[in-house]
């Protein structure tokens, strides 16, 4: 299982499992560079597997206002 | 993915560079960008004080950090815009920022001036934005003029710098086309303006704060519409997609082609400007645009029935 943030919406997501970060941006509907992908206190690159258990913040980047 | 330069795992990838770095080397490339910018466009000379606007997000304390690290002369100017709780809680991240890198910050509270956004919002019939957007620069250049400072920095990036200058094209607005850029040169009232990320993308702005380990403002303002430009922003997000590079091309071909025939033709129609007498920033009326939004916001308040809760209010 794993636990995806999304900032700043604030909204927490589930999946099951998820292969890349590539993969997770492309269902959440991300190109590479709308949003940050971070696992702990490291950045991650598309080509990254995810791995089962992995807890991730996806920041978006544009700015509000 | 490994590190252009020096082949370890990256942490950034960067496809309009077709390129990926890891940490010290993205931080070594969004530096040479920003150096870049002030030599190129002469920003910032040896020596010169610089203010710089700090909304409390991203990109402005980005900036900061940046041209502190760079040795430059920053001092941080935030305006408190009285709005509850968002206000207060960009104040603080400002505030909490320039007190652990030891900057010095200057605050414009404009409760005080008599100008907050709620009133403006509720006694002024126009768009609370485009309001809002005019006393912020007005104050960011007020303080620079009078602070002596040399120059106003703020924290634009290239997709802000796109989606404006593909706003202003779609209108064709001469005005605006003949002086958007890096750099406005200081003229009759007015502090030199500069923009030193102009080169560097929102993401990079937003990895070079995650990597320093900036607590950024996120919240939106409770009177945003959204994001401003948001529907260009993500047409060039496509563009960029389907051709990198797009944006920078578009901005650069722009500075060196289009904005100097605009530049000539708003020499011929410029209009004069003098000092508001009540404020002495430039203006070509007798009382600037911001002293006469502070009359008549002055005027309808006190004829406000519900004027009494809101003092209280305002105390409490
Ligand atoms: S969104 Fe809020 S802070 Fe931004 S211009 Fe509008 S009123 Fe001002
Ligand atoms: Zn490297
Ligand atoms: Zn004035």
């Amino acid at each position: 299982m794993i636990i995806v943030h999304v900032e700043p919406e604030n909204q927490t997501l589930i999946f099951r499992s998820l292969n890349t970060v590539l993969m997770l941006q492309k269902r959440l509907g991300l190109r590479v560079t709308d949003a940050l992908v971070i696992r702990g206190s490291e950045l991650l690159t598309p080509d990254i597997q995810i791995q089962d258990g992995d807890e991730i913040h996806i920041r978006k980047v544009t700015s509000t206002g | 993915m490994k590190c252009r330069k020096c082949k370890v795992p990256a942490e950034i990838s960067l496809p309009s560079h077709n390129t990926a770095f890891c940490r010290a080397c993205f931080s070594t490339y969004f530096t040479g960008q920003v150096e870049r910018a002030i030599d190129k466009h002469k920003l910032i000379l040896p020596g010169e004080s610089v203010l710089v606007a700090l909304s409390g997000g991203k990109d402005s304390l980005t900036l900061m950090l940046e041209l502190s690290r760079l040795g430059h002369d920053v001092t941080g100017l935030h305006v408190d815009l009285g709005i509850p709780v968002s206000s207060a809680a960009a104040r603080a991240k400002v505030e909490g920022f320039c007190a652990q890198h030891g900057m010095k910050l200057h605050v414009v509270e404009l409760i005080k001036e008599g100008l907050p956004i709620p009133d403006v919002k509720k006694y002024i019939n126009r768009p609370v934005c485009s309001a809002c957007g005019k006393i912020k620069r007005h104050w960011f250049n007020r303080v620079a003029l009078e602070g002596g400072f040399h120059c106003l920095a703020t924290g634009h990036n290239l997709d802000d710098e796109v989606a404006r200058l593909f706003a202003n094209t779609l209108r064709w607005d001469a005005g605006y086309l003949s002086d958007q850029g890096p750099c406005l040169q200081a003229e009759s009232g007015f502090a030199r303006k500069i923009k030193p990320l102009y080169r560097l993308t929102e993401f990079e702005t937003a990895c070079y704060a995650f990597i320093n380990g900036i607590s950024i403002h996120s919240a939106p303002c409770p009177y945003s519409g959204g994001a401003s430009f948001t529907g260009h922003k993500a047409l060039w997000s496509n563009l960029e997609y389907n051709s990198p590079g797009s944006k920078i091309s578009f901005y650069d071909g722009f500075l060196k082609r289009g904005r100097p025939a605009f530049a000539l033709v708003e020499k011929e129609e410029g209009h004069e400007l003098s000092p508001c007498t009540s404020c002495a920033s430039p203006t070509s009326t007798e009382v600037c645009g911001v002293c006469r939004l502070k009359i008549a916001v002055t005027e309808r308040r006190a004829a406000d029935p519900d004027r009494a809760t809101d003092r209280v209010r305002d105390k409490a």
